[in-house]
C-alpha cells in the first residue's frame, strides 16, 4: 500500500508540475534592485485569418513598439535574433514554435492580427507558452490606432509590473506661446496635446489635484502674481491675487488643499490654503529665508520643499505631524525644485553642477544619492509619476527646452512629443488626456 | 358782482400777460432768423473756443507723455546683482538714490519694480529670489522717502531674460531689477 501511495504521489507531482510551472507567471519588479530587462519580440502583423498583411495591423504594431521604447524594463528584440526567422504561422500559441524563441532568449512574443477595422493582439510568455495579455479592439480607424496601442501597452505594463500610471496619466506643462507661457496637457506619450489656458502673461508651475479635476498654477503678468485654478469640467480658469507680491509653486495635497508660497512677511514662505482659498495664519516651516516648491507624499504628512534658510537653496523635509524640519541635501550649493515619491521614500531634485542643472535622486531610507540625468544643457523641474517609477523633467539638451522622461534608476531619457516651441514644468495627473 | 368783475378782469389781465409772453417767445424764436450770421459767427467762435481747450488738453496729454518719457528715462537705469544674491552693491545704491530724486520730482508717477534672474537657477526659486531683488530696491527707495504705495513689485524670475546666452557676461545682465513708470 505504501509503495502504491508513493507511486501515486509521484505520478500526481509529474502531472501537475508543468501546470504549477505555468502558473509562475513572468513579472517584472520595476522597483527591485538591479532591474533586469525583459526581451520582447513583436511579430509582423498578420491579415485576416492570420495570413497576408494589414496596414492597420502594421500601424498598430509600430505604435506598440514605439510605446515599448518608453518602458526601460522591456527590450525590443529583432527577428534576426531568432534562428530560422518568423517562428509563427498564425496568431495563437498553437501557431507559434516557441523553441527558437526560447533559444534566442526571447521572454515575450507578441502577435498582431487585423481584419478590416478589428485588431487582435496577444502577448505570450515563451517559456510557459502562457497568454499574458490578449485583447481585441473593434471599429478602430487610423486616427484611433495610437490610443488603442497605448491602452494595450498599459495592460501589458499592468500585467508585468502591477502598475500602469505612465499610460493612465496626463501631463500638464507650460509652453511658450506668443511671447508668454500658457498651460497645455497631453498624455505621457504626447497624445491629445491641448492648450488649456489663455490668460496672457506667463503661466508656470502647474500642479494636478489628485482627483484629476483641477490644475493649480501661477500666472505672472504686469498685474503681479496670481494663483490660477483650472477646472477640467468647465475648462475655465480662475485667477486670484494674494497679499504680498508672489504666489509661487502652488501644489495640491492628496486631500485637495493647495500649498503655495506667498510673501506675507517680506519673503516667500509656504502657506496652506483653506477650503475658501484663504492662507493659513502661520507659514509651514517658516524661516527668514525663501521657501518654495512644496511636494507631498501620498499620505500628505510629509512635505519636501526648497529653502534658502541656511544660505543657498537646499532641500528640506517637514514632518507635518511633529513639525520637525530636516535637511535632506548636503552636497552641492544649489539644490532646488524637489518632488517626493508617493511612498515618501525618494526625493528627486535639480542640482546646479559645473555642467549645468542635473536631476538627482535621494533615497531617504538608504540615505544614498545618485544622479539620474546627464544633460547636456540644463535638466530641471523633475516630477515623479503616480507610481513613483518614472521621472519627467525639462531639459535644454537638444537646443530649446523640451520634456523628457527617465526612471528613478536613471534610464536613458526619452523625449515626450509636445509640438513646436519650448515646453517645461511637467506635472503628472491621474486623469485621462483631453480629447 | 364786484367779485365777478374782479375775477373777469383778473382773468383778462392773465390772458393778456400770457399772450404777451407768447409774443415775446415768438419774437425770441424769431430772433435767430434775423441775426443768422451772428449765430454762424458765434458757432465759428464756439468752434474756435472748443478747439482751443482741445488743443490745450492735447498738449497736457503731450506734456504728460513727455514727462512720462522723461521720468521713464530717468528711472529706467537697471540695477544688477550677484548670483543667488539680493544684496545691493554700492553702484546700485547710487543708482537708487538718483532714482529717489527722480521720483520726488515726478511725484505724479508710480513705478513697477521688476525683479529678474539669470537662467541658471530653477524657475520657482528664481521667482522668490526675483521678489527679494525687487523688494530690496523698494525698501531702499522707501527709506529715501518714496511712499510704498507708489511702488509695485513684480517678480518675473527667469521668464524675461534681457539677453539670450549661456555665459557669465549674459547672466550678469539678466540678474537685474527693472524700473518702469506705471501710470
Amino acid at each position: 500500500m505504501k509503495l502504491k501511495t508513493w507511486i501515486l504521489t509521484c505520478l500526481l507531482v509529474l502531472v501537475f508540475a508543468p501546470s504549477a510551472h505555468a502558473g509562475d507567471t513572468l513579472s517584472v519588479d520595476i522597483f527591485g534592485p538591479g532591474q533586469s530587462k525583459v526581451n520582447i519580440l513583436v511579430l509582423p502583423a498578420r491579415g485576416p485569418n492570420g495570413s497576408g498583411t494589414s496596414a492597420l495591423g502594421t500601424s498598430f504594431s509600430n505604435h506598440v513598439q514605439s510605446d515599448i521604447g518608453y518602458l526601460p524594463f522591456l527590450r525590443l528584440a529583432y527577428m534576426n535574433e531568432i534562428l530560422g526567422g518568423d517562428p509563427s504561422k498564425g496568431l495563437k500559441a498553437d501557431d507559434i514554435d516557441f523553441k527558437p524563441l526560447q533559444l534566442g532568449r526571447i521572454d515575450l512574443i507578441m502577435t498582431v492580427g487585423a481584419r478590416g477595422q478589428d485588431i487582435e493582439a496577444r502577448v505570450y510568455e515563451t517559456y510557459t507558452r502562457k497568454l499574458l495579455v490578449g485583447k481585441a479592439y473593434s471599429q478602430v480607424d487610423e486616427a484611433g490606432v495610437p490610443l488603442v496601442a497605448d491602452r494595450f501597452c498599459a495592460q501589458l505594463m499592468r500585467v508585468l509590473t502591477g502598475k500602469s500610471g505612465f499610460f493612465d496619466s496626463t501631463l500638464a506643462f507650460s509652453k511658450r506661446v506668443d511671447g508668454g507661457k500658457e498651460l497645455f496637457t497631453a498624455s505621457a506619450l504626447g497624445r491629445g496635446l491641448s492648450q488649456i489656458t489663455r490668460d496672457g502673461g506667463y503661466n508656470v508651475s502647474p500642479s494636478w489635484s489628485k482627483d484629476g479635476r483641477h490644475i493649480a498654477y501661477t500666472n505672472i503678468s504686469d498685474k503681479g502674481h496670481r494663483l490660477g485654478v483650472w477646472d477640467r469640467a468647465s475648462r475655465i480658469s480662475r485667477l486670484r491675487k494674494y497679499p504680498g507680491n508672489v504666489a509661487i509653486s502652488p501644489t495640491y495635497t492628496p486631500d485637495g488643499r493647495i500649498a503655495v508660497a506667498l510673501s506675507l512677511n517680506g519673503h516667500a514662505d509656504i502657506y496652506m490654503l483653506d477650503a475658501a482659498m484663504n492662507p493659513s495664519a502661520q507659514a509651514m516651516a517658516p524661516s527668514w529665508g525663501i521657501s518654495v516648491s512644496p511636494s507631498f507624499d501620498l499620505s500628505g504628512r510629509k512635505m519636501v520643499f526648497c529653502s534658502g534658510r541656511l544660505g543657498g537653496p537646499q532641500i528640506f523635509m517637514l514632518n507635518r505631524d511633529t513639525g520637525a524640519v530636516e535637511r535632506i541635501t548636503y552636497e552641492g550649493t544649489y539644490n532646488t525644485r524637489p518632488s517626493l515619491s508617493p511612498d515618501g521614500r525618494f526625493v528627486v531634485f535639480a542640482r546646479l553642477t559645473s555642467d549645468g542643472q542635473r536631476i538627482f535622486i535621494r533615497d531617504l531610507v538608504a540615505n544614498q544619492e545618485r544622479q539620474i540625468s546627464f544633460g547636456p544643457g540644463n535638466d530641471e523641474d523633475p516630477s515623479f509619476d503616480p507610481d513613483g517609477y518614472f521621472v519627467s523633467f525639462a531639459s535644454s539638451r537638444n537646443g530649446g527646452t523640451k520634456i523628457f522622461v527617465t526612471t528613478r534608476y536613471g534610464d536613458p531619457a526619452k523625449q515626450i512629443p509636445t509640438g513646436p516651441g519650448d515646453a517645461m514644468a511637467p506635472a503628472w495627473g491621474v486623469a485621462p488626456a483631453l480629447q | 358782482m364786484n367779485a365777478k368783475r374782479l375775477f373777469l378782469s383778473s382773468l383778462l389781465i392773465g390772458l393778456l400777460v400770457a399772450s404777451a409772453a407768447g409774443c415775446a417767445k415768438k419774437t425770441t424764436d424769431a430772433m435767430p432768423a434775423a441775426p443768422t450770421k451772428v449765430e454762424i459767427s458765434d458757432k465759428d467762435g464756439d468752434w474756435q473756443n472748443n478747439k482751443a481747450p482741445e488743443s490745450r488738453s492735447l498738449s497736457e496729454d503731450e506734456m504728460r507723455a513727455a514727462q512720462r518719457a522723461e521720468a521713464q528715462q530717468a528711472v529706467g537705469n537697471m540695477i544688477f546683482f550677484a548670483f543667488d544674491s539680493f544684496e545691493l552693491t554700492p553702484e546700485s545704491r547710487t543708482v537708487l538714490t538718483s532714482k529717489a530724486d527722480v521720483l520726488k520730482k515726478y511725484s505724479l508717477f508710480n513705478i513697477i519694480i521688476e525683479g529678474n534672474c539669470d537662467e541658471r537657477g530653477t524657475s520657482e526659486y528664481n521667482l522668490a529670489l526675483g521678489e527679494r531683488r525687487a523688494k530690496v530696491a523698494q525698501q531702499f527707495l522707501s527709506q529715501l522717502g518714496i511712499a510704498d504705495s507708489r511702488m509695485t513689485i513684480v517678480s518675473y524670475g527667469k521668464e524675461r531674460p534681457l539677453e539670450q546666452g549661456h555665459d557669465e557676461a549674459v547672466w550678469s545682465k539678466n540678474r537685474r531689477d527693472e524700473f518702469k513708470i506705471q501710470n
